[in-house]
């Protein structure tokens, strides 16, 4: 098992968070929702696995290259 | 017999040229996780094609009676050889003969100057530089008795390739100095993850300069060259893959600027009409969707390569193939900051739209842009400066261009991917809005103290989004012929198809070096 950081590819905060720890995902699955530029920015699964860790709270101000989600694969 | 004696000698250099730097050097190479330049050029060229220049050079050890004892050869190794059936030049250090340092011939055989150089010049074709080697040292001021002035080997013939033929820099190892610098000089460069560095210079140096402490991964791995710095085009998982992305990338490019790229056969119907287009783009604003996907269903199956893939990811830029032909696509990424054009995305599309013109391969911009990037962040890098290239060097493009606006096209980002020269065709799918700038935060400016004074300020300004955003249907500039169609998503492949068969006539008679002008801004 790898444990596998999910960086934001960009400066926002965090509108949605789709998943719980321990939720089972896929590869390209919307883990996070980030709004940025007037836009709303999934976050995706880079891999099949299980959410490990959440590392930011609704409404948090992420920075881009920022961890935001860690998942066991 | 005549000559024997001499024929044997000459097979004799040869085995010492192909023992390279000998056992043990060979095999730190290979526990270093590295091939060997010979080993690099069989896997890259088709079999038995290699042929070599030069095998007969070396620093000869003879004995006091004047007997050959042995030829340690030097560190490069180059030829011809065919990629794909079509003559190339390809040449590299070789690291396992003193590091790939500089030998002292009466001429280089590659690199600044160098024969493999010169013959990618001369015959006009394809040069693949294998880099791994990290160039001068102090040393070489002691053994010649006097320190080398800057630009002895200097670069010219490398500047030169870049408006003649393809070169592409593979990077395989550490790379410093002259290396590094041919590494940048290319058309297209790749590295390999955890075996190769490049830098301007190494951790050594970086100590005793700035007292920092840093090793060669962290100063010039992929995270830094690739990812950040856009130094390095391109990453590949392992030597194999390198060389792989070489040879693709090769597949594109015609042999040199006074031929256009070739066509091939696509075995994907022209007339493929993709539902999936039609619902890709979200009716709701602000939602984003897969821009590579969008792509996906448009080209070729198969046949996109893209370019810098993991720097300025706000936009992509991609080989494809339509029908055949060959295309250069710009997209914005909706993905990133909406796909605004920041500093990094200006650089990535003006290297490219350089690269598509230089070799007649047109242009086709997948539009889904709000405008340069912005905030204190952006202007301090000098965003539009860096935009601004992006619209002058659009516009010094004679290639021809197409425009599809996908989504949005705003302001001078959006004149950047639509170049007015030439048939300044724009194209447009209902999902498309344009402006000088978007409607959110453009009615704040344009009517801020109508909406200060108003009673309530945010139902007035929702009120003037509303008024306004009525007159951005592209349907009412599409009756202007504002722009020239308005097409269904689903017909997008045939569409492109039919115009790109139709430029090939100019593509043909516009063949040659192309002329540049002035001062960038």
């Amino acid at each position: 098992m790898a444990r596998i950081e999910i960086e934001s590819d960009v400066t926002g905060t965090v509108w949605k968070i789709e998943v719980e720890e321990g939720t089972k995902v896929t590869e390209g699955q919307t883990l996070i929702i980030l709004e940025s530029m007037k836009m709303e920015i999934p976050v995706l699964a880079s891999d099949d696995g299980t959410v490990a860790e959440i590392m930011v709270e609704e409404e948090e101000a992420v920075a881009e290259g920022q961890a935001v989600i860690v998942i066991d694969a | 017999m005549p000559w024997d004696k001499e024929i044997e000698e000459l097979r004799r250099r040869h085995e010492w040229a192909e023992a390279q730097g000998g056992e043990y050097n060979v095999g730190r190479q290979h526990n270093a996780g590295r091939l060997t330049v010979r080993e690099r050029i069989n896997r890259l060229v088709d079999s038995g094609t290699f042929q070599e220049i030069g095998k007969t050079t070396g620093a000869g050890e003879y004995s006091e009676n004047g007997q050959l004892k042995n030829v340690t050869p030097a560190p490069y190794v180059a030829g011809f050889a065919k990629i794909n059936d079509r003559p190339v030049v390809v040449g590299g250090e070789d690291f396992t003969v003193r590091g790939g340092t500089t030998a002292r011939l009466d001429r280089r055989k590659g690199g600044q100057g160098g024969f493999s150089e010169d013959l990618a010049h001369e015959y006009r074709i394809p040069l693949v530089n294998l880099i791994d080697g990290a160039g001068g040292s102090v040393t070489s001021a002691k053994n010649r008795g006097h320190a080398v002035f800057p630009g002895v080997d200097n670069f010219d013939r490398s500047v030169d390739l870049l408006g003649e033929v393809p070169v592409v820099g593979a990077v395989l190892g550490s790379a410093a100095g002259g290396p590094a610098g041919r590494a940048i000089l290319s058309h297209f460069s790749v590295m390999v993850k955890d075996t190769s560095q490049i830098f301007a210079a190494g951790p050594a140096v970086v100590k005793r300069s700035l007292g920092q402490d840093v090793t060669k991964e962290e100063l010039g791995g992929p995270k830094v060259a690739v990812d950040m710095g856009g130094t390095i085009d391109n990453i590949a998982a392992d030597e194999d893959e390198c060389l792989e992305l070489v040879k693709r990338y090769l597949s594109y490019m015609p042999q040199n600027v006074w031929e256009i790229p070739s066509r091939s056969e696509s075995g994907d119907s022209i007339r493929r009409c993709e539902s999936e287009l039609k619902d890709i783009v979200p009716e709701e604003r602000r939602r984003p969707y897969d821009m590579r996907r969008l792509m996906e269903l448009i080209f070729d199956t198969g046949s996109l390569f893209e370019i810098q893939p993991r720097f300025g990811k706000g936009l992509i830029t991609s080989f494809a193939r339509l029908d055949g032909f060959v295309v250069g696509i710009v997209a914005n990424n909706p993905m990133v900051y909406g796909g605004a054009m920041n500093v990094g995305e200006a650089h990535k599309q003006c290297r490219f739209v350089e690269l598509c013109d230089t070799f007649h391969i047109p242009l086709i911009f997948l539009v889904d842009v709000p405008g340069f990037m912005v905030g204190l962040e952006a202007e301090s890098h000098g965003v539009l400066r860096a935009g601004m290239r992006a619209v002058f060097v659009a516009s010094q493009a004679t290639v021809p261009v197409i425009t599809l606006v996908v989504r949005k096209c705003y302001g001078m980002a959006g004149m950047a991917a639509c170049p007015q020269r030439g048939a300044n065709l724009k194209l447009a799918w209902p999902s498309a809005e344009w402006g000088s700038l978007p409607v959110e935060g453009g009615v704040a400016v344009a009517y801020r103290r109508e909406i200060e004074t108003a009673d309530d300020p945010k139902a007035k300004e929702a009120a003037l989004e509303e008024e306004l955003r009525f007159y951005s249907s592209p349907f009412r500039t599409a009756e202007a012929f504002g722009v020239e169609d308005i097409i269904d998503p689903r017909e997008t492949r045939p569409y492109l198809a039919r115009y790109v068969e139709a430029m090939q006539a100019k593509l043909q008679t516009m063949a040659g070096p192309k002329k540049k002008l002035g001062v960038r801004p």
